[in-house]
């Protein structure tokens, strides 16, 4: 059994910012179908596919165990089903451990959230915090990001410019990737007037409200070669959670990415972050997130950031051509559509956002208020 | 064994739970998880510094929290670590253990915590169960997650009498079981005598389904560690071994009920034991297993299922009951901790049936453990529409 | 009458016009009935924010009675009964409607046992009595030493407490040389100080004691060689109040159908019922869904079925759970019917409910053998809703 963990397909429908004509399961339909067609898996018992992971959120399907809603059409009916409740690029991680273990050989993840069913997704994250005191103060995922962000700019001298800067680029490279979600392309005047949402963060700071949904079908290093020709190898993972009350937190620190990142790192063997890999993926749900993650990973000194920025780092590392999450991908999605844009990437498949002669690509992801929860996923192109 | 044999083995280490009970105001979320950490921790003669990964499951909606691992790292102890959040409605507790062996075996990890827990109090649990059908149609229409078709179906084969004596045996040798485990939360000391009484006056719920028969709804938590196989046997005297498991859905329509034999119903239960045992070459379940933790959520489904779980024939499972042969001491004793209609943290509750079964593998389960030696244990879990979740235990690496 | 914990059956019942709470009984007009064996029936009438109660064999017209005995029915009261617990193993009964007779519980405060009272005599009686049971020998090594208390008023006394060889002796006077003396003006202070209620320094303080001799021996080596006081009482501890937070949380959803659930709904609106057919095995489901479950393929052909059929299975529901949205809970029993319609086959089953009055008429399909035969009654208004079918009715 090898150490490493093969992409085979992926499909996705677009970013959007509402779904309103498809429910969740129309919305999976659409990436089952093109996983089947192209890797001509089966659910055969024996030699197909007998678990199934997939990721999504009862809160914001504001549906208990919301995946029983999918098992048909994930194709769980008499299969294994396993939901991971948690950013989905955590599922990789945990589908790397189905497969090295030897319990399962092929593994279908497939995920979906409609950020727009709900009135407000700040209402989602704000039921993330405890009932006495955290949550009747009306902490969420936005205003606890903008008390990070006031810590992280300070820090490492990012300027509101700057922030400006990431989010006209989110927009241009989104605009370059098939299934971005569709923005006004806006320029950095409009971002500086945007109005204040949680100050520094202003609402083009933050991603927009998203709905999306994937699939990927994963297989064991032995089986790649039958569902594809071009197999993306996921070599390392790696995730570590901090601590909850944000004053027990050193919110400026990167504590949790820089211990997820370094985990990942030793499993796949990279020394050298900055040397080894080319194409880095960060989820950014909002500006400051992208040279803070930065970062963390290790490629932008700790507290250059801003001079990072100006060093022209995003270009150097080739971070976020997707566009980022600050282009839009729904909370707990963007690990998945991080490794996606990777998968794309390594197996030459990124069009107008190809990064010539991409070896190894970094996919990351956070749960949780201002990234409590981090995860890094590594990747490597077929021929290493 | 899965697909493959297993990259490495996997033994459990450490178990904890508290004492379920129906009001555990006096704690709070997190610090009731920390209860069961701490209980497990101290079983396995260790600290949180040896702990590579925290594995955590609940239904979150009962306690409306999103991604309550997050606050709940001030009870799981999983601060700097790994940490993975799994959930599958009520068999979420198996599907902890199976990712955690999952985890150990692939040799991403050498030690395991997995954590499940739930506190039902703090929710509306019934609104939270009818809340699991679509909105759109089944929501406004469903009676819950009760049904009297399992009795119905037995009734159907056996007769009223015959069904409902055994139903109530069922129900009072899980209440002689719990008595006997401190941790369970409903232990009433029922007595055989009381079945015809019991039958007469325990109030309907639906159908034939009474009250007494149902699970109970309770707030607790279970912690369970597991261990790579060369450091389960430095730090355990007694590792018990996970030699395999399985999870089987079914699509979330019921459409099980036609009752015509034309349209056979195939239960997710009946195929996963078919794919496990056969899979591991075990013709005898019945033989071959000295103990079964099952997940019973009520008295028909259990007797239901025994006939699936063992495949076996006739009338062949109501006779273990009446000739109470599930009893501690029985030829196939079932439930010793008194079973889901004991306690029922959901969250916990099909980790809790592992832990039990694992207990009972090392032969310090307490006054309810078997008096007979246990080699090979069974633990299964149910949930959602109708999912199983299956895990086998082994007491020395020798398959 | 029997005594449960010292509280008897008619105390509970005396007690209740003075616990009784009117808030607690608005939209409450009914009469329950309470069946204790062998102590007496009593019935309770709840009108107008206001309750009658009566002793009488006369139970009719409650629209619900409990039935239990005096220990189960005291001990829930008193605490001492879990009453989940003895509802559950069948201790106590409840006939008639059990969601009416849910609502008793908010009509009353909680039943307190009345303290009963003890005098400062029965407590230095007490106390002392106690003290050698309360001695801990193994803090004594070595030591020698003699307290005395000087306990002054109508109820007070002399009292020496002595130890030596790790026994501990007590007397009813003062002799010789105390190691060290208490002298108190009124024994009550004493009392009141020993059970936590007045701390040492406040006595001291306000001149209500002295110590002299070796106070140290008091105050540091006392608490060491004997057990705390317990209040025979055991009220004097304020048992620690529980704060609750009580919050519906809600979070509005606008549910997308999507094409295949919608065209479900938007037939019943045209007073239509469509499942959807797998391609490939041809079995339909309803309300159809967007694939086949079994064959994993997308099965997007409509057929229209029923809208007459057999029920194959009925549960009678007489537990009902809440809507979660509204906290309603459907008036029971109620008949929630599988219904095979025209068309489908096997286990292609719609659910939904019969007619009430029609319970008792429905019988069940099994095998060949086919089921009532019924029919929808369509509601006027339809809005594309699984309610626009009101219910299912005997198709006579």
């Amino acid at each position: 059994m090898g150490k490493r963990l093969a992409v085979c397909a992926v499909a996705q429908i677009k970013n959007h910012p509402s779904y309103h004509d498809l429910r969740f399961q129309n919305m999976l339909l659409e990436c089952f179908e093109p996983i089947i067609e192209q890797t001509q898996v089966t659910f055969d018992m024996e030699k197909g596919i007998r678990t199934i992971i997939t990721c999504s959120d009862d809160v914001f399907d504001a549906r208990t165990i919301s995946d029983n809603g999918i098992t048909d059409v994930v194709g769980a009916h008499f299969r294994g089903e396993e939901k991971i409740a948690q950013e989905s690029i955590n599922g990789l991680g945990y589908a790397m451990a189905c497969i090295l273990s030897g319990h399962d050989d092929v593994i279908l993840f497939m995920g979906h959230c409609k950020e727009s069913q709900g009135e407000s997704r700040r209402m989602v994250s704000n039921l993330a915090y405890d009932p006495f005191y955290c949550r009747p103060l009306g902490m969420d995922y936005h205003n606890v990001a903008a008390l990070q962000a006031r810590a992280y700019l300070e820090k490492s001298q990012v300027t509101d410019a700057q922030m400006a800067k990431i989010v006209v680029r989110s927009r241009k490279n989104g605009a370059k990737n098939p299934y971005g979600r569709e923005n006004k392309i806006v320029d950095e005047a409009e971002v500086l007037n945007s109005p204040l949402y949680a100050d520094p963060l202003r609402e083009l700071h933050l991603y927009p409200v998203t709905d999306w949904a994937y699939g990927m079908l994963l297989c064991s290093e032995e089986r790649a070669a039958e569902f594809t020709k071009n197999p993306v190898w996921i070599t390392g993972y790696g995730s570590c959670m901090d601590r909850y009350f944000l004053g027990d937190r050193e919110l400026a620190s990167n504590f949790s990415l820089k211990n997820a990142a370094q985990r990942a790192y030793a499993m796949a063997g990279i020394k050298d972050p900055c040397r080894e890999i080319q194409v880095f993926e960060l989820s950014d749900q909002a500006a400051y997130q992208l040279p803070m993650w930065a970062e963390g990973v290790g490629i932008a000194e700790e507290g250059r950031g801003g001079q990072w920025l100006d060093e022209g780092g995003m270009e150097t590392f080739s971070v976020n051509l997707s566009g980022g999450q600050l282009n839009g991908n729904p909370l707990l999605l963007g690990g998945a559509a991080r490794v996606i844009e990777c998968y794309y990437q390594l197996s030459r498949q990124a069009g107008l956002r190809q990064v010539k002669g991409a070896k190894r690509a970094l996919a990351q992801a956070a749960t949780g208020g201002a990234g409590q929860h981090q995860a890094v996923i590594v990747m490597e192109a077929q021929g290493g | 064994m899965a697909q493959h044999k297993k990259n490495r083995n996997v033994g459990i280490i450490g178990i904890g739970q508290t004492k379920h009970s129906s009001h555990r105001e006096d704690v709070n979320q997190p610090e009731l998880i920390h209860e069961a950490v701490r209980l497990a921790l101290q079983d396995a003669n260790l600290t949180m510094q040896d702990i590579d990964c925290v594995v955590h499951g609940n239904m979150e909606l009962f306690e409306m929290v999103h991604q309550p691992d997050l606050w709940h790292v001030l009870g799981t102890g999983a601060y700097g670590k790994d940490c993975i959040r799994i959930t599958t409605g009520g068999t979420v507790g198996a599907t902890l253990a199976c990712a955690s062996d999952n985890l150990a075996a692939s040799g991403m990890y050498d030690i395991v915590m997995a954590i499940g827990f739930e506190k039902l109090q703090e929710g509306h649990t019934t609104g939270g169960i009818t809340n699991m059908a679509d909105p759109l149609w089944f929501r406004k229409i469903q009676a819950g997650a009760l049904t009297g078709s399992s009795a119905y179906d037995v009734e159907r084969e056996f007769g009223l009498e015959r069904a409902n004596r055994a139903s109530l045996t069922y129900r009072i040798i899980m209440d002689k079981h719990a008595c006997l485990n401190p941790n369970a939360h409903r232990a009433f000391g029922l007595e055989f005598s009381q079945i015809d009484d019991l039958i007469r006056t325990s109030p309907k719920l639906v159908g034939e389904l009474k009250l007494i028969e149902m699970c109970s709804q309770s707030d607790g938590a279970c912690c369970v560690i597991f261990a790579c196989e060369q450091k389960a046997k430095e730090l355990a005297e007694t590792p018990v071994w996970i030699r395999d498991h399985i999870t089987v859905h079914r699509e979330e329509t019921f459409n099980i009920f036609g009752y015509d034999r034309k349209a056979p119903v195939i239960k997710t239960h009946k195929f996963a034991a078919e794919q496990l045992f056969g899979r591991n070459g075990i013709n005898d379940p019945l033989n071959y297993f000295d103990v079964f933790e099952m997940y019973d959520p009520a008295t028909w489904w259990a007797i239901d299922w025994l006939r699936d779980f063992f495949a076996l024939e006739g009338d062949e499972h109501l006779k273990l009951i009446e000739n109470r042969e599930i009893m501690i001491g029985g030829r196939m004793p079932i439930n010793p901790s008194g079973g889901v209609i004991g306690s029922n943290p959901i969250g916990a509750t099909a980790l809790i049936r592992v832990a039990e079964a694992a207990l009972q593998v090392r032969g310090n389960a307490g006054p309810h453990q078997i008096p007979t030696p246990v080699r090979h244990a069974l633990a299964s879990g149910f949930g959602g529409t109708m999912w199983t979740v299956m895990t086998m235990l082994e007491k020395e690496l020798n398959w | 009458m029997a005594e449960y914990w010292g509280v008897t059956v008619a105390d509970i019942f005396n007690s209740m016009p003075e616990r009784f709470r009117p808030e607690g009984a608005k939209d409450v007009a009914a009469a329950f009935g309470y069946d204790i064996k062998g102590e007496g029936k009593w019935r309770l009438t709840v009108k107008n924010d206001a309750m009658a109660l009566e002793q009488t064999d006369d139970l009719s017209g409650c629209v619900a009675t409990m039935a239990a005995d005096g220990e189960t029915f005291v001990g829930v009261n008193v605490g001492q009964v879990d009453a989940t617990n003895a509802f559950m193993s069948g201790k106590f009964i409840i006939e008639g409607d059990m969601a009416a007779f849910g609502k008793t519980g908010r009509l009353f405060r909680k039943f307190v046992l009345a303290q009963k009272e003890m005098t400062t005599k029965e407590y230095l009686a007490d106390m002392f009595a106690t003290i050698a049971g309360r001695f801990k020998p193994d803090e004594a090594d070595g030591l020698e030493a003699s307290f005395a208390f000087a306990l002054g008023g109508a109820e007070g006394g002399q009292w020496s407490v002595f130890i030596k060889d790790k026994v501990c002796t007590v007397t009813t006077t003062i002799e010789g040389k105390p190691t060290v003396t208490l002298e108190f003006n009124d024994a009550r202070d004493y009392v009141d100080f020993i059970l936590g209620k007045i701390d040492a320094q406040s006595i001291l303080a306000s001149g209500k004691a002295a110590a002299k001799g070796d106070i140290n021996m008091m105050a540091a080596k006392w608490p060491l060689l004997f057990e705390k006081y317990k209040d025979p009482l055991g009220g004097n501890v304020k048992e620690q109040e529980l704060l609750t937070l009580k919050k519906t949380i809600s979070i509005n959803q606008r549910f997308a159908t999507g094409p295949v659930m919608g065209r479900f709904l938007r037939g019943l609106k045209d007073k239509k019922i469509y499942a959807n057919q797998c391609p490939r095995c041809g079995r339909l489901q309803l309300p159809p869904r967007e694939v086949c479950a079994e064959c994993r393929v997308r099965a997007a052909d409509f057929v229209e079925v029923g809208p007459k059929g057999e029920v194959r299975y009925m549960d009678v529901v007489y537990y009902a759970m809440p809507d979660p949205l509204t906290g309603v809970a459907r008036e029971t029993p109620y008949g929630s019917i599988n219904i095979l319609l025209d068309g489908c086959k096997g286990n292609e089953t719609l659910p939904h409910f019969i007619r009430k009055d029609q319970i008792e008429k429905i019988q069940m399909g099994w095998n060949e053998l086919k089921g009532t035969r019924v029919r929808p009654v369509w509601e006027e208004n339809r809005s594309g809703d699984i309610w626009d079918i009101q219910y299912f009715e005997i198709d006579e």
